[in-house]
């Protein structure tokens, strides 16, 4: 019964998350004119995935108590990188998706270390960075264009056994495979412990610099994932400002939803997931509610203020502010 | 666990309904030249496909996918849209009307327009947010047998039918109109739009094509189609260089013409955008030597867009690209109430007209919906 009550005290947010998108999502299905048909999960798994990659690609910063403006530059970066290397026989498609895999990595660790040496606020060393690999990009394709290999692609933004959409398969993967394990790791908690309270940590012996870079290499591992998936469902490499500007605000609201203390050392990957499904999922509201066009930039406000919201009544419920560091 | 035989069930409906749809409803390659209204209709290039859908029983279900709102010009493309729908003549042709906005995320867009193929939308119009990366969710949508029309910005593909002004055109016509007014020489000051796009791009070559080569002095500036902007940049210029005999504005003219009267600058010929705050001046002084030609990428574009995606699921033969008639105003024919507005904001797009297509929009019943949607 304790053990009941303290997994749901920690879990609220990702638990609160989760409700919100299935209500939303069901009530998008409720008034969806065909339903929940295969193409319909598809399409919403492909948008959804891609967000909540990069939502979770915030995550991790974020609970070391940074934040990181370029996830969103390292997802068009690795995006038109891709829309050079995926392409060719299955050999050279596999090698090129290691290959994107490497320069995501790179642009994390690249972050992770002039934060950690460097000693510069995470802010700002995104800030910078995240125009550096923007510059890359645009360097890579100056105008939009490059043919992926169609059927690799064809298949990522498809469905497995005509069934479950295979994004949905991947984003379990990756949470299965790498978010998990790296929770459970030393990095991993040492992350948390980073972000809760830097000192006590450093004085108890965790290498807090061995988990900045961690988390930030992992941040840009995520980056490059969802730049794969990006680079499946168009077919091609842009190097856009404006998406990259989105998607970085998308994963900060999407990391907030989802139940992640902006302060750090609280919350899991897992809530922004479902952070990133719900601001989807505000879009999908649009598409069955018959909300005159001009109006719906105001409905999805509405909506994404009322969702973030609700992860704050995790603060004032309690008593005194300082429960939340115990 | 429970939307497991949901996605089941709903995969063999889709099986079923796909098997049962696609052959009927694909689009064939025919030969030249439309079936109907050719003077509206015409092919972009002389190597231009022609393309003929299985023809359908109307009304249809229609919607937009639009992806950046924000600006007076989507805004206005919007309301022209629904304008357009609720014509005598084209009301009946529409069951549904359906208008989506995404932002910039061009992955909100393609999964917009998915949702409209799923749903069983039998035309899709879309302002695409990228030229190239609409591939994927085309063959989706041949698949299904949706018409797909791209407009004002165009995709780098030749399966779809697509909807544009000829940018490179436009920018001749108003080379061609300046070169009148100047007889071979002078200094005159280009303002350029948003640096990188293709639009900007086509303009001005379009224009340098006319004016290279002769006698001119062309000062270049970057105006980036924004009123403020082309202010700024313009009373710059002519407090570097001086007194300018013609001046080529991309967009924001009537911030760029207000810079000249700003600085003293004696009136001069002036082609422009088709801004309704441009030709409100442009008419007011045209007697004091603002001579103005005016060609408009017209937000009532979305119109002749929507005109073909009805007239290729009657099953007409089309142009893949349609090259929509610029429409062009000059010097001296500034009539208020007919192509420019006196009451209406500076910011209004002051050309919705397409004779030859049958389209006439008035300003009014733009306006009108606005008074709808407060």
């Amino acid at each position: 019964m304790k053990d009941t009550r303290l997994w749901l005290a920690q879990n609220y947010g990702p638990l609160l998350a989760f409700i919100v998108f299935a209500l939303m999502f069901y009530t998008f299905i409720a008034r969806h004119p065909v339903g929940l048909t295969v193409p319909v999960a598809t399409t919403a798994a492909n948008k959804a995935v891609l967000l909540a990659l990069i939502g979770m690609a915030q995550t991790v910063p974020v609970l070391t108590g940074g934040l990181d403006l370029s996830v969103g530059f390292m997802v068009v970066m690795t995006n038109t990188v891709a829309s050079v290397i995926v392409v060719g026989s299955p050999l050279q498609t596999a090698l090129g998706v290691i290959g994107v895999l490497a320069v995501g990595m790179t642009a994390g660790f690249i972050n992770g270390a002039i934060v950690v040496y460097g000693r510069l606020q995470p802010i700002i060393t995104t800030l910078a960075t995240g125009a550096v690999y923007f510059g890359i990009a645009l360097f890579i394709r100056p105008i939009p264009g490059g043919t992926v290999n169609y059927d690799f692609a064809d298949f990522m933004t498809f469905t497995v056994f005509e069934t479950i959409p295979t994004t949905l398969v991947l984003l379990l993967i990756v949470v299965v495979f790498i978010w998990i394990p790296f929770r459970r790791s030393t990095l991993g908690r040492g992350c948390y412990a980073a972000g809760s309270a830097e000192g006590a940590a450093y004085l108890s012996g965790v290498n807090i610099d061995r988990s900045k870079l961690a988390a930030y290499t992992m941040s840009g591992l995520l980056c490059a994932i969802a730049g794969l998936v990006l680079t499946f469902i168009t077919g091609s490499g842009e190097a856009s400002g404006p998406q990259g500007a989105t998607f970085t605000l998308a994963s900060i609201a999407a990391v907030v939803i989802g139940g992640t203390s902006l302060y750090g050392g609280t919350g899991t990957a897992i809530g922004s997931i479902f952070g990133a499904f719900i601001l989807r999922t505000i879009d999908d509201l649009l598409f069955v509610f018959d909300l005159p066009p001009l109006w719906q930039p105001l409905f999805q406000g509405v909506v994404l203020l009322t969702a973030v919201s609700l992860g704050a009544f995790a603060v004032i419920r309690i008593r005194n502010r300082l429960d939340l560091f115990q | 666990m429970l939307a497991r035989p949901v996605i089941f069930a709903g995969a063999a409906a889709a099986l079923v309904a796909a098997a049962a749809v696609s052959p009927a409803h694909a689009q064939e390659v025919v030969s030249g030249p439309a079936s109907v209204e050719q003077q509206c209709f015409t092919p972009f290039a002389e190597d231009t496909k022609f393309f003929k859908f299985p023809g359908k029983e109307p009304p249809y279900k229609i919607a937009l996918a639009n992806g950046f709102v924000g600006n007076t010009w989507r805004i206005q493309m919007i309301k022209t849209l629904k304008a357009y729908s609720e014509q005598p003549e084209v009301a009946p042709l529409i069951d549904e009307l359906k208008i989506v906005s995404t932002g910039t995320d061009v992955s909100a867009q393609i999964a917009a327009i998915d949702n409209f193929i799923n749903s069983g939308f039998d035309a899709i119009l879309t302002i695409a947010v990228n030229p190239t990366a609409f591939g994927p969710v085309i063959r989706r949508a041949k698949r299904a047998g949706v018409v797909l029309v791209p407009f004002d910005n165009v995709l780098d593909t030749d399966e779809v039918l697509q909807v544009n002004q000829d940018q490179l055109e436009m920018g001749r016509i108003m080379g061609q109109w300046l070169e009148k007014h100047l007889s071979g020489s002078g200094k005159v000051l280009e303002v350029r739009g948003l640096q990188g796009n293709s639009v900007d791009r086509d303009r001005h070559l379009g224009f340098r094509e006319v004016m290279d080569g002769k006698d001119y002095e062309i000062i270049e500036v970057v105006g980036n189609w924004d009123d403020g902007t082309a202010q700024k940049v313009v009373a710059d210029a002519v407090a570097v260089h001086g007194q300018f005999d013609g001046m080529y504005v991309q967009g924001g003219s009537t911030g760029a013409v207000r810079a000249l009267m700003d600085a003293g600058h004696p009136f001069i010929p002036v082609s422009g955008e088709g801004e309704n705050g441009f030709r409100k001046l442009c008419s007011q002084h045209s007697g004091d030597g603002l001579k103005c030609s005016s060609a408009v990428q017209s937000p009532g574009l979305v119109a002749i867009a929507a005109k073909t995606a009805l007239t290729a699921l009657q099953g007409e033969t089309l142009p893949q690209y349609v090259s929509v008639p610029i429409p062009l105003t000059e010097d001296p024919d500034w009539e208020p109430g007919v192509n420019y507005f006196p009451d209406l904001t500076d910011n209004f797009f002051a050309a919705n007209a397409w004779p030859p297509c049958g389209v006439n929009i008035t300003a009014t019943e733009i306006m009108a919906k606005t008074e709808a949607d407060q």
